[in-house]
């Protein structure tokens, strides 16, 4: 199976994606470009979620990034809604998390939030992405290890990301395939389900 | 400490690195949303060695940065060596990967390998 090396950005980023030994960057945006990117719903009201999700186009990959418990809560509950987007000011809790894995809702890790964080702040992110991990493994929620750069300094190659990331617990693997699975929904069209792929059509 | 028998004695870890500088970017096709691009800091190898050494200080603090023993082996135009102990290793390449400014200019890091003799990290990674 050929591999899919991705990385999620909030940014319309150069073509250097080879550089950084990724396939392809999808840009997350709240006016996605034509061809495969992303619509990135930013919010902190249930309300404004669910008339955002309407407007969502087919054929791309949609993201909420919230910091109000309740919009991550009601999002995951959502059809249309792939990932669970990662940013310094997200909050999970134990019931969206293990919802997210009943409805196969995706949750990002994105390194950017390291980068543009110190001291006393960026602790407490170290200690709440832990408690995420832990639940993460706990429940076997598909996840995926990304740059989340809102800039091009914020790139990191792939290969680093997933260091990172396995230092603090997770598996670069499992990433990857979680990863892959999300981009052949839209990308693949023999591509049913897990482990449900059309072969041959005549 | 000095006079230690080589059984004993830490082995070493060199990093190959490149960094990827303003003056990379501005060379790709587009760049926006780049903030404080334009530094005007040199980067020379203790430069790089003290940035690394702060995001390693600043992310395990004094006691478990201390046995990582880091230094920038060389540096030239972009490409560098990194040394640092085998067992602080996996930490060093997080605090590597953390590292966004140095001396004042906006950097990527990017590692190209990991050897355990610098010979051999020099003619692999270094030698296009």
């Amino acid at each position: 199976m050929k591999s899919m090396r991705a990385d999620f950005v909030r940014f319309s980023a150069p073509d250097v994606a080879d550089l950084f030994d990724y396939e392809q960057f999808v840009s997350f945006s709240e006016k996605p470009k034509n061809g495969f990117s992303g619509f990135i719903i930013s919010t902190d009201s249930v309300r404004e979620l669910l008339s955002s999700l309407r407007r969502a186009k087919k054929g791309c990959l949609v993201g909420v990034l919230s910091n109000d418990f309740k919009v991550n809560k009601e999002a995951v509950m959502r059809k249309r809604v792939d990932l669970l987007l990662d940013s310094s000011y997200r909050r999970l809790d134990y019931a969206t998390l293990k919802l997210a894995s009943e409805k196969d809702v995706t949750v990002e890790f994105a390194l950017s939030k390291f980068l543009n964080s110190s001291g006393f702040r960026r602790a407490k992110i170290f200690e709440e992405t832990k408690d995420t991990i832990s639940l993460v493994k706990k429940f076997d929620l598909p996840f995926v290890l990304t740059s989340g750069a809102t800039n091009v300094f914020e790139l990191r190659p792939r290969r680093q990301v997933y260091d990172f990331f396995s230092f603090m617990g997770l598996d670069g693997k499992k990433a990857e395939v979680y990863m892959q699975r999300l981009i052949r929904r839209y990308t693949d069209q023999n591509f049913i389900a897990d482990g449900i792929e059309i072969l041959k059509s005549e | 400490m000095k006079g230690i028998p080589p059984a004993i004695r830490k082995r070493k870890r060199y990093i190959a690195f490149r960094l990827i500088m303003d003056s990379d970017i501005e060379q790709w096709e587009e760049s926006p949303n780049i903030p404080g691009i334009g530094g005007t800091g040199d980067i020379n190898a203790r430069g790089i060695a003290l940035a690394v050494w702060q995001s390693l200080v600043s992310l395990f603090g004094d006691y478990y940065s201390g046995g990582a023993e880091i230094w920038v082996e060389e540096y030239n135009s972009g490409y560098g060596i990194l040394r640092c102990s085998n067992d602080g290793l996996d930490k060093v390449k997080v605090a590597l990967t953390l590292t966004n400014r140095i001396n004042g200019c906006n950097v990527i890091p990017v590692i190209l390998g990991i050897s355990g003799n610098i010979r051999k990290c020099r003619s692999k990674y270094m030698e296009v």
